[in-house]
């Protein structure tokens, strides 16, 4: 029974949900307000949500149907999946076990591999270049974000979430690992594919990327599992950098922080072309984790 | 049976309160001067700030509620305008933008012009204008929303 709580309303399932509509509207309220505008309703992201959950879902001739139906649900299921795994709103992770860092991190991984494959389904030209730039882009942010997360998990001796975040209270490691700090925090920037590294779904280029054929329900999934995906990352990168575990009250304050400094990063930069995340990301957040990695060998 | 009434009712109204608090708008130009399109691209900007309305532009005609039309139909736009209309999941709306929208303005009677927008996609909403300010783009908008909530949103 309480497995069920766990998985279907708090932590995981519905409060993750509703906590990911909350964060979007956070992050589209601090972009406004840095852009001297008023801003979305407090209601926004559940009024689209609804909307587009009510709306027809047309599938275009030429896919494989089970493909453009199953991928939305997979996606979703994926990062619901590895919202059980880090400490959500401060509280220790329902489910737990040595080397779930990795588990977590290719389960949001998998979110983007859904995304393109949802994109390459399609006959459409744009969501095919959508769907190779997402690609590409995750093979450029997912080596220095994954080297970067494995930093406190290398000061923590553990490849366990739990265990690192409970190391983390004690250490404030955004204090002995700055440079990993930076590298995870943009790493994340690059895997939910805000302002910066937005490329993939560049609408003046090519319409809206992978996801330009999808309408109604697929396209309502794949929103709602980026929220999903902005909330465990922030969650993740809170836990191991800033302190760790903590009362959630505080800990909800430490995420909006690191939120505040995303969309501030999203305010603040254009977009990149995909020649110059790539470049971006290989030759200076590479540089900036090995780097880290050196002056931890040498501290020790 | 009284209970599944009920149910439909709320589902519908719910439905109806997403669509209206949420129409994400996509912009066609089928042959306008430019004026009513830098007009429509002012009123995206942070002064008049659509977005507390919930109003995005879109990209994809696949993620559109409202289709912006701007400018006489030509005879070459014309297919592109109907594809475009198909192409958007209903329910779905259409603002035209500037009197060559609603009446062909000045190229009236071209040989190239079919004419005014609603010759060929059914229009729900007209700005008068050449070209219509910001803010009566955005009047034009809430007026749309507002039949939309008073019909109820037939799918």
């Amino acid at each position: 029974m309480q497995a069920v709580i766990a998985l279907l309303i708090f932590p995981g399932g519905l409060c993750v949900l509703l906590l990911g509509l909350a964060y979007e509207w956070l992050d589209r309220k601090l972009m406004a307000q840095m852009q001297n505008r008023v801003g979305p309703r407090w209601y926004q992201p559940v009024a689209d949500l609804v909307k587009l959950l009510a709306k027809q879902e047309t599938m275009p001739n030429g896919v494989n149907p089970l493909l453009f139906i199953g991928l939305p649900l997979v996606g979703l299921a994926s990062v619901l999946t590895a919202a059980l795994y880090v400490p959500l709103v401060g509280l220790a992770p329902s489910y737990s076990f040595r080397g779930d860092l990795i588990v977590t991190i290719y389960l949001l991984g998998l979110l983007t591999f859904c995304m393109s494959l949802a994109g390459s389904n399609t006959l459409d030209r744009f969501s095919l270049m959508g769907a190779l730039r997402a690609l590409t882009q995750l093979f450029s942010y997912e080596v220095p974000f994954l080297l970067a997360l494995l930093g406190p998990a290398l000061a923590a001796g553990s490849w366990q979430i739990a265990e690192i975040s409970a190391y983390a209270e004690t250490h404030w490691l955004i204090l002995t690992q700055p440079l990993g700090f930076v590298v995870a925090l943009i790493g994340l920037m690059g895997k939910l594919e805000l302002s910066p590294f937005d490329a993939p779904e560049a609408e003046t280029e090519i319409v809206a990327g992978a996801l330009t054929e999808y309408s109604g329900r697929g396209l309502a999934l794949f929103h709602l599992s980026r929220d999903v995906a902005l909330v465990v990352g922030l969650t993740l990168v809170a836990a191991f950098y800033l302190g760790g575990m903590a009362n959630p009250l505080w800990f909800f304050g430490k995420t909006l922080l690191l939120l505040l400094v995303v969309s501030g990063l999203q305010a603040l930069f254009a977009r990149l072309r995909i020649d110059q995340t790539v470049g971006l990301w290989w030759r200076y957040g590479m540089l900036l984790v090995l780097l880290q990695w050196l002056l931890m060998i040498v501290w020790r | 049976m009284r209970l599944e009434e009920l149910w439909e009712q709320l589902e519908a109204r719910l439905a109806t309160w997403g669509r209206t608090h949420s129409p994400w708008a996509v912009h066609f130009n089928s042959g306008s001067c430019n004026g009513c399109d830098i007009e429509i691209l002012a009123t995206i900007t942070p002064r008049y700030d659509l977005e507390r309305f919930g109003v995005k532009i879109q990209g994809s005609p696949r993620h559109a509620d409202i289709l912006v039309c701007t400018g006489p139909v030509t005879r070459q736009a014309r297919e592109r305008l109907l594809r475009i209309y198909e192409q958007m999941p209903s329910p779905k709306f259409v603002l035209a933008v500037g009197t060559c929208a609603i009446s062909g303005g000045v190229f009236q009677g071209c040989y190239n012009v079919v004419g005014r927008v609603d010759a060929v996609i059914p229009v729900d909403m007209y700005v008068p204008g050449c070209p219509p300010r910001p803010e009566a783009i955005i009047d034009g908008i809430l007026k749309l929303l507002e039949k939309a909530q008073a019909e109820g949103v037939a799918t």
